[in-house]
This record gives C-alpha cells, structure tokens and sequence, in this order.
C-alpha cells in the first residue's frame, strides 16, 4: 500500500517549469533517497508531499489525503503526520532548544503559544524525552544559535519527533554538515526510522552516502525522474549519470 | 527620465541656499547675536529650580505620558504589522489597508491631534497620550512590519510543517525572531515621544513641557532656563537606561527574559498610574467637536506661513548635511576604524541634545523668528543624519572595496571608487528623509515662537479658530505628500 503517490505531477513557478509530468509512488516502511543536481526540483517535490505547496497539475495523495482537494484544516491535519528536517535547521535561535522542541507538538495542541511555560507540562516532559534520544538532554536550557550545526539538526529531528509522525521528510539533512557530522546524522536518522518503522523521503546530493543509506534512489533531472531503482547492487557511476547527461531540457551554460 | 536628475538636485541646491540666506542666519552668528545672548543670560542666571518633590512629579508626569503614548503605538502596531507584513498577511487587501493606516498615522502631525483631542477630552494626560500614540504608529508599525519582513521564513516553513497554524506559526517562529527589534523600535521611539511630549506642552499637554511654556509666558527666564536643564537631563538618562535595555534585550544569557518582563510589567503600571487617563465624556462629544474643525478657514498670510515652515525645514536640512555628511563619512568603522570612534561619540553627543532645549535657549536668544528655530533643527538633523549615513556607509559590500584595495589604492580612493558610489542612493534617501522629518519638526518649534504654520495653530488654537487648524493639516499633508513623491522619483529615476 503506498502512503505517498504522485500521478502526472506539474508544478510550474511563472514560466519555469519546477516538476514536469512526476508520477511515482512511496510504499510504507520504505527509506528513500531522492538525488539530482541543484535546481532539478528536489525540494519542490519534498514541499509537494508535505503541502507546503500545491501542484500545478496533476494529483499528490499523501497518507490518503488528496493535497489538491483538502481544505486547510485537513492539510494541517496531514502535517502533523509528516515530519520535515531541512538543510539549514530551521530553528528560532533566539529561542531555547526545549521550546524549538515543543513547537513540534503545535498541531496537536490548540492556540497560539509563546515562551516555554506556555506548553503544556507533558508536551515539554516529551520533548525532553526527545531531546534524550538525539542526545542533547543536557543542552536543553541553552539558546538553539550556540549550538553546532550537528547539535541543531539533531534538535529539528526531535522537533519532528514532536508530532509522532508517519513519514518523514529530509532536504539535503547533511549538506550543511561536515563528513563526519553528517554520517552520524543520517545514522541517527535511519535509526529513528527503523524504531518507529517510518517511510523516508531525504534529498541528498552525495552520491555515496545516499547508496549506503537508502533502500531505493530516486533520481531527478530537471524536474522530471530519470532513475527510479532499489539501491542493493546498484553502482556509482549509474548514479552519476543522473548528474552528468546533459539532457534536451537542460538551460544552456552562458 | 534619468537626464532630469541632476536638475532637480540642483534646484533642491539652489531653493536650500536662498532659504539659508533670506533667513539671516548671518546676522544671528556674528554681530546681533551675542548682544541678546549676554542679556539673556543676565535674565536667566541664576537658574531657578522649582522644589526637588515638584522636580520629580513634573518629570514622572512627562515620563508617563510619553511612555503610555508609546505603549499604545506598540498595542496598535503589532497587530496591524502582521497585516502589514508580506510573510504574515493572510490577505493582500489586509496588506493594502493596514499600509495605508500606518502611511496615515505618519501624515497626520501630533501636534494637531493633540489640538483636536484636547477639544474632545479637555485637558490632562488624555489628548496627549492618543495624539503621541497614534502618530507614533506611523513609525513603530512600519518598522515592525519592516521587522517581521527580514525574518528568517525559515523556521516558520519548519513550523507550518509540523501542522502549526498560521497564528500559532506566527507566535512560535516569527515573532520571537522579530521581538529584539520590535522592543528597540519601541525605546527609539519613547525616547523621541518624551522629547515631542514637552514640545507638545505648549499646546497643553502636562508635565515638564507645560510648566516651561508656562514659565516662558510669564518671562521667567530663570525658571523656564531651569526647567530646560530638567528635561536635558531626562532626556539623557533615558538614553542610558534605553541603551541597557537594548542591551539586555539582545543579550544571549539567560534569566534576562523574565527579569525584563517583570520590570516591564511594574514600569507599564508605574506610567499607567502617572498618566491618569480617563476619557470622560470625550467620545461622545467627538461629533460636535470634528464640526468644529469644518468649515476650513484660511487665516491671513497662512502661506506665507507656510512657506516660512518649509524654508526653515530646507534650510535646517541643508546646514544639517553640511554638518552630517563629513560627519557621517568620519564616523564609519570602515573609512576610519580607528580615529572613527571620537566622530561617533560627537554623533552621539549631539544627538542628545534635545531640540526642544536647544529652541528655547535659540528663541529667547535670537529674538523670536525663524533663524532660531532653523539653528536647533540642524543641529538636530546633524545628529540623527550623521548616524543614518555612517550606517549607510558601514552597510556597502565590503568585498569590492577589498577588490580595489587589492589594486594598490589607498583610503580615500577605495572610499571614492568603492564606498561613496555605493552608499550614494541610501544617503540620498536619508537626506529627503530627514527633509520630511524636518517639515513636521519646523511645525513643532512653530509652537515654542519659532514661527511657521506651528505659529498659527498654537494661535487658532487659542482663539478657538479650529477651520485655521484644518487648512493648516491640508497645507502640510500636501508638502508632505510632494516630498514623499519626490524622494519616490529620485529613487526610481537614479536606480
């Protein structure tokens, strides 16, 4: 059963045409690796399937829920069921780790919140909790801009933990990251996967690291798939074609 | 479009050095000058202070009306910029309006609001506090919808996407980002309230203000002198204690936040008892008292008024530029890092001083007339244009400037090759900037017997003339407005 399908996606911004024609689908439980050269219309896809944005053409259905027809309120309802790790952490650095934290259970909660006494008592116990499994329990207290880049992702994963998701959602988790950071990261992250048995959906521009990691690996050139295969047997340089066919639609170098 | 340029700069030119001569400023520096001054201080000397407790009440009374005015403008301004704001409107048409409400507020001077609600509410903290009030939100809200803006979206795209909604993404990730600048707006902008709530005591308003108009009514030199010296140092102590808080609320340690939302909350009670608001019966008398404003009559020589007004804006600029830009230039941290920091400091410095000390000092100096109050403005300009555009200067790339450092140049060729052709447009933006904050200020130091249209409303106001009050409001909208076109022009014909 797939939790996530895209049919005949188009997504144009103005003239430039973002996603061209997608159609693929996502089975639950699978960890997928989605790789392209910047501007191919990875995060475009990745907004897609958490609704950040609408396509074009064409139909999303994520977790049964058809994007193009839902409301607000059921697009609200879907996020919570999909959690989001970006490249640059997203967090409110001025803000404490705990409370960064707690904004992962805002779509559960009802009315506005501000300042970490105003989440409830068990919200703020849980995002401890989730802070303990990314090891930083003890950097709780402490502004979310002191900490490292590895620190920060650690705490937007527990932000997405937050909302207990089904599915998880990842642009380019590690590419602001050292090597090294950036393998304990993903680990963590294929970790957490495999304990609550989540469907993963990570943009990732290292070709390596993504067969390593992923069971399957999607590829997108220009805003259309050009690889769609299991990652078990699967070489480099197959990959790499992704990146290196210049393609028809491709804009020619000035 | 383009080639018109230079001919409208140099028309600004050429109108700024006929209202610097036709105004006499000559005549005050040297010879006539000094004679009234030595009287003055003869009259003046020695400084009569009122009793330390009746000290004390007058600046406690000042320091909460302009404080409440403040807190009002920030009550208004924080809804009304998220309206405002790009990133947080839930509609373009909400957008639209509330941009034009804040454009509005900004037009309409404080000093005929004030003349307008001391009508409706009668005299006390009331008039003062709305009319400081919703003319600051022409200020505050601008540069809170300015600082939602420049946000990171960020960590609201992080917080959409957990289902937050949209109230709950604001509250969450937008504002917290914003709350640093939104609390610096709000002291820049009490700071600037205190020193237009004595001004606005000429027309009524209590406090300090009141009790030197009234002192200056009565000729006594030595107690209005006095009482100057009061508001100078208020002014000053604001600074530091505005420059802390600043400080604190930037600050990355911990515990700040609570200890600030306390003394926050004890301050807010502290100015709300001093203020001692109360409407009364106002709101229902404010139909009769708006047909009191209509009929429009336009008192004699009201342009000429007007022209005077404007002339002493345009002067008081150009001397303040004369001033400000060298100033300016000096003070930024990249043309002299080091030797920078004693222009800084006299930046700083003159900025303290408040205009109103300084108008006061100027009239009774001067005899009353336009040459004083064009001296007080530029000075006034001079500081608050010195700090725009050593800003503006700091703000340039600092990569190019590197790049023509690389080919050998030395300072003031990386300055003019590099820094002044990109800082030129901001300077120019902050120089008809400081044109329109000066028209409305030409207005104020009318009222302390500078001349001008302030001249005029103080007087209609005091014959109850209130038509005289409504031309004068057209009048200045539509100097304003031209200004405000014009620097829209200036700005998309040298883009």
């Amino acid at each position: 059963m797939s939790v996530i399908r895209f049919d005949a996606v188009g997504v144009r911004f103005g003239a430039d045409s973002a996603l061209d024609d997608v159609s693929f689908s996502i089975g639950a439980g699978e960890i997928v690796a989605l790789v392209g050269m910047s501007g191919s219309g990875k995060s475009t896809l990745l907004r897609q399937v958490d609704a950040l944005h609408l396509p074009s053409t064409g139909r999303v259905t994520v977790l049964d829920t058809d994007t193009t027809s839902a409301g607000g309120r059921e697009l609200r309802a879907l996020r919570r069921r999909v959690g989001f790790v970006f490249q640059q952490f997203h967090l409110v650095g001025r803000l404490s780790v705990l409370e960064n934290a707690c904004t992962g259970a805002l779509g559960r909660i009802r009315g506005p919140r501000l300042g970490r006494v105003s989440y409830p008592k068990a919200v703020r116990a849980q995002a401890m909790a989730h802070l303990e499994r990314v090891g930083l329990a003890d950097r709780a207290a402490q502004r979310a801009d002191t900490l490292s880049g590895g620190q920060q992702q650690r705490v937007a994963v527990a932000r997405a933990l937050m909302q207990d998701p089904e599915i998880l959602l990842a642009d380019e988790p590690v590419a602001s990251l050292d090597p090294e950071t950036a393998v304990q990261i993903m680990a963590l992250l294929r970790e957490i996967a495999e304990e609550r048995r989540l469907t993963v959906l990570c943009s990732l521009h290292q070709v390596e690291l993504a067969l390593s990691w992923a069971d399957r690996i999607v590829g997108l050139r220009a805003g259309r798939i050009v690889l769609d295969t299991p990652a078990t047997g699967l070489g480099r340089d197959e990959v790499m074609a992704v990146y290196s066919q210049v393609g028809p639609t491709l804009a020619p170098i000035r | 479009m383009k080639r018109l340029v230079p001919f409208v700069v140099l028309a600004l030119v050429i109108a700024a050095t006929a209202a610097i001569t036709s105004i006499g400023l000559m005549d005050v520096l040297t010879g006539t000058g000094w004679a009234y001054a030595v009287e003055f201080l003869g009259r003046a000397l020695p400084l009569d202070f009122p009793p330390m407790d009746e000290v004390l009440a007058l600046s406690a009374r000042t320091l909460s009306i302009a404080g409440t005015a403040t807190l009002l403008s920030v009550l208004i301004s924080v809804p009304l910029a998220t309206l405002a704001a790009h990133n947080t409107t839930p509609h373009k048409a909400a957008r639209t309006t509330s941009r034009a409400v804040i454009a509005v507020a900004r037009a309409l001077p404080d000093v005929i609001l004030a003349i307008v609600f001391f009508r409706v509410f009668g005299l006390g903290a009331t008039a003062g506090v709305l009319a400081m009030g919703l003319h600051s939100v022409g200020m505050v809200g601008k540069l809170y919808a300015d600082a939602l803006e420049q946000t990171d979206p960020g960590p609201a795209t992080a917080v959409r996407a957990t289902g937050a909604t949209r109230t709950q993404t604001l509250l969450a990730a937008v504002i917290p980002q914003a709350t640093p600048a939104f609390i610096a707006t709000a002291l820049h902008r009490f700071d600037i309230n205190l020193r237009v709530s004595v001004l606005l005591g000429f027309v009524g308003v209590d406090g300090l203000g009141l009790a030197t108009a009234t002192a200056l009514r009565r000729l006594d030199y030595q107690r209005g002198l006095a009482l100057a010296v009061v508001i100078l140092a208020l002014c000053v102590l604001l600074e530091l204690v505005s420059g802390l808080l600043r400080r604190a609320a930037l600050s990355t340690r911990r515990g700040w936040g609570l200890t600030g939302a306390l003394f926050a909350g004890l301050a807010t009670v502290a100015m709300l008892i001093g203020a001692d608001l109360s409407l009364g019966d106002g709101l229902g008398r404010l139909g009769a008292t708006a047909e009191l404003f209509w009929p429009p009559i336009a008192p004699t020589g009201v342009f000429a008024d007007l022209l005077a007004t404007v002339r002493m804006a345009l002067a008081a600029t150009a001397l303040g530029a004369l001033l400000a830009v060298p100033l300016g230039v000096l003070a930024a941290r990249n043309v002299l890092p080091r030797a920078g920091g004693v222009f800084r400091a006299f930046i700083v410095l003159v900025r303290g001083i408040p205009e109103l000390v300084l108008a006061i000092v100027l009239v009774v100096i001067t005899g009353i007339g336009e040459a004083a109050g064009t001296l007080a403005l530029a000075v006034g300009a001079a500081g608050l244009l010195g700090k725009l555009i050593a800003d503006s200067v700091e703000e340039v790339d600092p990569r190019i400037e590197e790049a023509v450092r690389a080919t050998g140049a030395g300072r003031w060729q990386v300055f003019c090759a590099a820094t002044l052709p990109q800082a030129a447009q901001a300077m120019t933006g902050h120089l008809l900037y400081q044109l329109d904050v000066n028209v409305r200020a030409a207005t104020l130091l009318g009222l302390v017997g500078a001349g001008g249209v302030g001249f005029v409303l103080l007087n209609s106001a005091r014959v109850l003339e209130f038509g005289a009050v409504t031309t004068v409001l057209t009048l200045l909208l539509g100097v304003v407005l031209l200004i405000e076109l014009l620097a829209l022009w200036l700005r998309r014909a040298a883009a």
